[in-house]
């Protein structure tokens, strides 16, 4: 057979961009599809209107929209047509993906977060497994993409961190604002353990990618110098690659054993075929498990790899939720005024206390704290100020006061909770029967069920937050710990394991019913850890990139 | 996500410049624009956000769906509605006082509430977005509440 490429990928976000990376390098012909535009850094600003207002990098919902199915408490089910509610599950589509624009919080999962069933025991109404490979699998190349993508930090010992092959990230860690000494007194007064939050955001300029320069716009947005580590800045800039802009991919072909091509529609809706000898899989978690559902042939009757019916199947996302206190100016010092205005520069903590605890006897999987400054968008600020305290909605004069006492003479700090999602037979992806997207493809299915435990969980975890904030001196704290589920923190519906029975991928991420379809968004996930997803995903794709040059090599 | 304002949608009439019926002739005739100019003022006043611009260019924006495209301007067509029922007049015809009056009496409806929000935030999104679509003029917005804008700032507007 005539191949076009020895590798096709399907996405070019952190799934993705390691593989072309690394096979591209290895001098492997790689070709990259990516349904959304390229941006480089001469293209970006920081233009809220454009990108936090009228979704510059994602689809318009009338022409590509999910369908969701949320489950209620009584286990009726409610549908939601995603363009009728506003509903979005998109991220960055684009160049990059969505790790264009993550705010690069970097956490790598712990030890257990790879044998939860082990160490933690079967849960109720959960599909809890262990994963079928372990930290020191991986740990190799979590330091990789410290060192290739670009991690700044400085390594404090803590309860829980994880075991480390180097002494210090390869980055010294981006510059803080003062107020974190608040933080850490209040941390040491209450005995927590205050940690510099790892970013994945370079303090000093490495070839075309120039230093972070603090521009105060940073999550939600691309970044204008490089230094936010994209896969795009990151990794496909820096290789040989080809990617392909503009190019959805709607289709996969098999025989019995073999993914044969990839159908693709350009931007003027032409279709196009690509012949390779190997295809790997990474739209992001929900896109990756539809496209397989689409793809059915007499071979595969119910979706490709999934005879066995697990495709789409426990569907994660990161549970926990938000919480913040506001710093009034009138109960702060001239100094202390000063200090909470810097700007631009970074409040980088996070607690892990509760990564583990015990409550009433029983041991539970705890989370991540990461605490941050309110984003900086002036519009999204100021329209939070529409209702007074009776919650009714003001305007005028009564609404102008609002805004300029609440924005000019105080300052609000946030946190945000991660715990485990936990897998269930509620949450999962499938297609829709009728409604169909501008390709003319069934629109992904996205079906909603948050387990119990994740909300005792964050809950507990907010209130220790909460503590913090109150013993800094905050004011008007508040939090909401929910079952709403972040549409940029999502995984599984591929998960890998040793049984072919029970997972749709090996311990490779290759599919176990094909010889040459690799998956490697975030997919894999069987469990997601109690931290953001993007250097596991990273650190894994680049395992899988070993993997499949061994294959390539014969 | 917006639940309520999307069941008015289902059964609003889309018209250019509406005209409204009151006793069993018409009365009035206005543009949904016409209506926004004077309420921006009541809502909002703020001489350089250029606001009235504004609603032009989200009624025509690539990115705003035609659904809420249509909830601005039916909103518009029910402010007016409810203008006449109570003071017999088109909105914009109305005294200040009275004008607010509506205002009070919508706000406390469902669809009134959603659709005031709405103005609201794109009056918001006038005031304090970036100069460059036409609004927010001399950064006026900015330096009223002491924002310093992201860099780089944009070359292009989005549409």
């Amino acid at each position: 057979m005539k191949y076009d490429y020895d590798v096709c990928i399907v996405g070019s976000g952190a799934g993705g961009a390691p593989i072309a990376y690394e096979l591209s390098h290895a001098g492997y012909k790689v070709l990259v599809l990516e349904k959304g535009k390229s941006f480089k850094e001469e293209d970006i600003s920081k233009d809220e209107l454009a990108v936090s207002r009228r979704d510059l990098f994602t689809p318009k919902l009338d022409e590509e929209k999910h369908i969701i199915n949320d489950r209620e408490k009584d286990g009726s089910i409610t549908r939601y047509d995603g363009e009728e509610y506003s509903w979005s599950f998109w991220n960055g589509s684009m160049v990059g993906g969505s790790s264009n624009l993550m705010s690069g919080y970097f956490h790598r999962m712990k030890p257990n977060d790879f044998k939860l069933k082990s160490v933690f025991g079967e849960v109720k109404g959960a599909n809890v497994v262990d994963w079928c490979i372990n930290y020191e699998d991986l740990e190799h190349y979590y330091e990789k993409v410290e060192r290739v993508v670009g991690v700044s930090g400085e390594v404090k010992k803590h309860s829980f961190l994880e075991p480390r092959s180097t002494a210090k990230f390869p980055h010294v860690k981006l510059e803080e604002n003062k107020v974190t000494e608040w933080f850490d007194t209040a941390c040491e007064n209450l005995g927590f353990e205050s940690i510099s939050t790892p970013r994945a955001i370079i303090s000093r300029s490495e070839g075309k990618r120039n230093a972070c320069s603090y521009s105060n716009f940073c999550g939600s947005y691309a970044c204008a110098t490089g230094a936010k580590g994209s896969a795009r800045a990151a990794l496909l800039q820096k290789c040989s690659a080809e990617v392909r802009a503009e190019s959805f991919v709607y289709k996969l072909e098999s025989d019995v054993e073999k993914i044969t091509a990839v159908y693709y529609y350009d931007k003027d809706l032409k279709s196009h075929a690509i012949k390779a000898k190997i295809f790997v899989l990474s739209a992001q978690a929900i896109e990756s498990s539809r496209l397989l559902l689409n793809s059915k042939n007499k071979y595969f009757p119910h979706g490709m790899a999934n005879n066995n019916g697990e495709v789409g199947k426990n569907l994660i996302f990161s549970a926990g939720g938000s919480g913040q206190g506001r710093f009034n100016f009138e109960d702060l010092t001239e100094k202390q005024r000063r200090e909470l205005m810097q700007r631009g520069l970074f409040f980088n903590r996070s607690l892990q206390d509760w990564y583990e605890y015990e409550e009433k006897g029983k041991n539970f999987k705890g989370g991540t704290i990461d605490f941050l400054f309110e984003h900086a968008n002036v519009i999204s600020r100021a329209s939070r100020e529409l209702y007074n305290d009776k919650g009714e909605l003001i305007w005028g004069k009564e609404l102008q006061e609002k805004i300029k006492k609440q924005l000019t003479t105080s300052k609000v700090l946030s946190f945000e909770v991660f715990n485990d999602w936990l897998p269930t037979d509620a949450c999962f992806v499938s297609v829709d029967a009728h409604e169909k997207d501008k390709f003319h493809m069934p629109v992904g299915v996205i079906n909603l069920w948050g387990h119990p435990q994740d909300l005792k969980v964050g809950e507990h975890l907010a209130k220790n937050a909460v503590k913090v904030l109150k013993e800094m001196g905050a004011k008007d704290i508040s939090y909401n710990i929910s079952a709403a589920p972040p549409p940029n923190l999502v995984a599984g519906g591929c998960r890998f394991g040793e049984d072919a029975k029970t997972s749709v991928l090996d311990k490779n991420c290759k599919a176990h019913a094909l010889e040459n379809l690799y998956v490697t968004d975030a997919s894999f996930m069987p469990t997601g850890g109690s931290v953001p997803y993007t250097w596991t995903i990273y650190a894994n794709s680049f395992r899988v990139a070993d993997e499949i040059k061994k294959v390539l090599q014969g | 996500m917006n639940t309520n304002k999307r069941t008015f949608l289902k059964t609003a009439l889309f018209t250019t410049a509406f005209s409204l019926v009151s006793k069993g002739d018409v009365f009035a005739s206005v543009t949904p624009l016409e209506t926004l100019e004077v309420l921006q003022e009541d809502l909002f006043p703020h001489a350089d956000n250029n606001a009235s611009a504004y609603f032009s260019l989200i009624l025509k924006h690539t990115k705003v769906s035609d659904a809420s495209k249509k909830f601005l301007r039916n909103g518009a067509k029910w402010l007016n509605e409810e203008a006449i029922n109570t003071y017999d007049a088109i909105y914009t015809k109305l005294s200040s006082q009275k004008r607010q009056k509506i205002l009070q009496i919508i706000a406390k409806e469902s669809w009134g509430e959603s659709w005031l929000q709405t103005v609201l935030k794109y009056i918001l999104e006038a005031t304090l977005g970036d100069p460059i679509y036409g609004i927010n003029k001399k950064e006026s917005g900015w330096k009223w509440l002491a924002h310093e804008s992201g860099q780089p700032r944009p070359t292009k507007v989005f549409l």
